[in-house]
């Protein structure tokens, strides 16, 4: 499609990704999301499992523009079917059979990888052409997080690919269990922000909005030098797939950015499968604005300039979302190749 | 987009837009020369192709011509069957050493 396609300014239509375990309560947030009168002019894609279930009907009474993806789940066999469809809606908005809209949801399966979701819109020329990644969306079940996330390896990888976990049924759980699941997807993505569907303020704008203090988390974490792979603690409460761990460094001089776009391609060829999500905020040689780095699993997002930094602290910040990756080889790996000084914190 | 098929894609792969001050072709040479200090741990050499294509050898003569730098590495590992990794302490040890 050309430029026409896009929004009435010329500029990609954000597409937003929900996602989150089956019961986790997607629908519902989607459902709350959609009642903002800033969503009104949304179409919501939903990739239903199956025969077309109560998620369809709920939503269905919320949005009429709908479109159903039926051939099963979106990331592992119906790409070509997002694509499709993400261009028919250009086609049929051109045509006027749907009305102008500003903004794509994608509810995903429970069971759904996001990883190709992403590569599909990152990656296909036309839709990148005329829609943008929007924020990912997870949902989190507050009574089931730990059951979800120590059993299931598409729930971690739900977890860490989100720029925002939503942990849902909190009203149902008690705080010291709200509290654990807090932390517990705090040590797996410690790069999102994480809001409580039932806390008083829950924000909806919050969850779509992609603003500079986007980055907060990122630049919140105080690194220090690890020492070893961190391992699980059942001390430390809730335990998710021990094997998943995130890594957040720290680095003090400027990076080269073709040294780190080297390494970083060396590291995604090899581990790829197993580096769940690499997000991060760069001071880069000979380039005064920040640069934004955002990739899940092999899908790297085009890197950002930012207009400035978010805090006053200028070093570089990326967070490393892995899954049995020794940290240690990893902060020493990028240390040699950059020729920087790095400090990490490691969570397990 | 995605780190393993840069070749897929029409436009340019993220690894080609240079970051600093440098031209089209210092960058391309600098990012030569980086990419050398992984490729020669493990017995290939990489050059610029006519400015627009990547040269990787093997010490064994074998070649291949890539597009970017993220072909790279699959190529290499083609070639001599054997896997290039970062996280390997060997590797990270000669880097150390400069």
């Amino acid at each position: 499609m050309d430029s026409q396609s896009t929004t009435a300014a010329g500029t990609p239509i954000p597409v937003n990704i929900v996602t989150g375990f089956l019961g986790s309560g997607k629908t519902t947030l989607l459902q709350r999301l959609l009642r903002a009168p800033q969503m009104a002019r949304t179409v919501v894609l939903i990739n239903e499992f199956g025969e077309i279930g109560l998620d369809h009907l709920l939503v269905e009474r919320v949005d009429e523009a709908l479109v159903l993806l039926q051939n099963g789940c979106i990331c592992c066999s119906v790409r070509d079917d997002l694509k499709t469809a993400l261009r028919g809606l250009l086609s049929r908005r051109e045509r006027e059979e749907i009305p102008a809209f500003d903004r794509v949801v994608i509810e995903t399966t429970g069971l759904a990888d996001p990883g190709p979701v992403l590569y599909t819109l990152l990656g296909e020329p036309v839709v990148r052409h005329s829609f943008r990644l929007g924020n990912v969306v997870t949902t989190v079940d507050a009574l089931n997080a730990d059951l979800h996330l120590s059993r299931n390896p598409e729930g971690v990888k739900q977890v860490a690919a989100a720029d925002r976990l939503v942990i849902t049924k909190t009203d149902l759980a008690d705080p010291a269990q709200t509290g654990a699941v807090r932390d517990m997807l705090g040590r797996i993505n410690p790069s999102a922000e994480i809001l409580d569907v039932a806390e008083v303020g829950f924000d909806t704008e919050r969850v779509l909005a992609e603003q500079i203090r986007d980055l907060t988390p990122l630049m919140r974490f105080r690194p220090h030098v690890a020492e070893s792979t961190p391992t699980a603690d059942p001390s430390r409460g809730l335990q998710h797939n021990a094997s998943v761990a995130s890594l957040s460094l720290a680095l003090e001089e400027p990076l080269d950015w073709t040294a780190f776009g080297i390494w970083l391609t060396l590291l995604l060829h090899r581990h790829g499968d197993n580096v769940l999500r690499v997000k991060g905020i760069l001071r880069l040689q000979d380039v005064a604005a920040p640069v934004f780095i955002n990739a899940v699993q092999h899908v790297v997002h085009p890197p950002q300039h930012l207009a400035r930094w978010p805090t006053a602290d200028h070093r570089s910040r990326i967070v490393f979302i892995t899954r049995g990756i020794e940290h240690s080889l990893l902060a020493r790996s990028l240390a040699a190749f950059s020729n920087s000084r790095v400090a990490a914190r490691a969570d397990a | 987009m995605c780190a393993l098929c840069g070749v897929f894609l029409t436009e340019a792969h993220w690894t080609d837009v240079s970051g600093g001050l440098r031209t089209r072709r210092h960058e391309r040479l600098h990012r030569v020369a980086l990419a050398n200090r992984i490729l020669k741990h493990y017995g290939f050499k990489l050059s610029d192709w006519q400015g627009n294509a990547y040269l990787l050898s093997a010490a064994t003569g074998q070649t291949a011509v890539l597009p970017n730098v993220a072909a790279v590495w699959p190529a290499a590992e083609q070639l001599r069957k054997r896997t290039l990794d970062p996280l390997d302490p060997n590797l990270i040890e000669a880097l150390e050493r400069g």
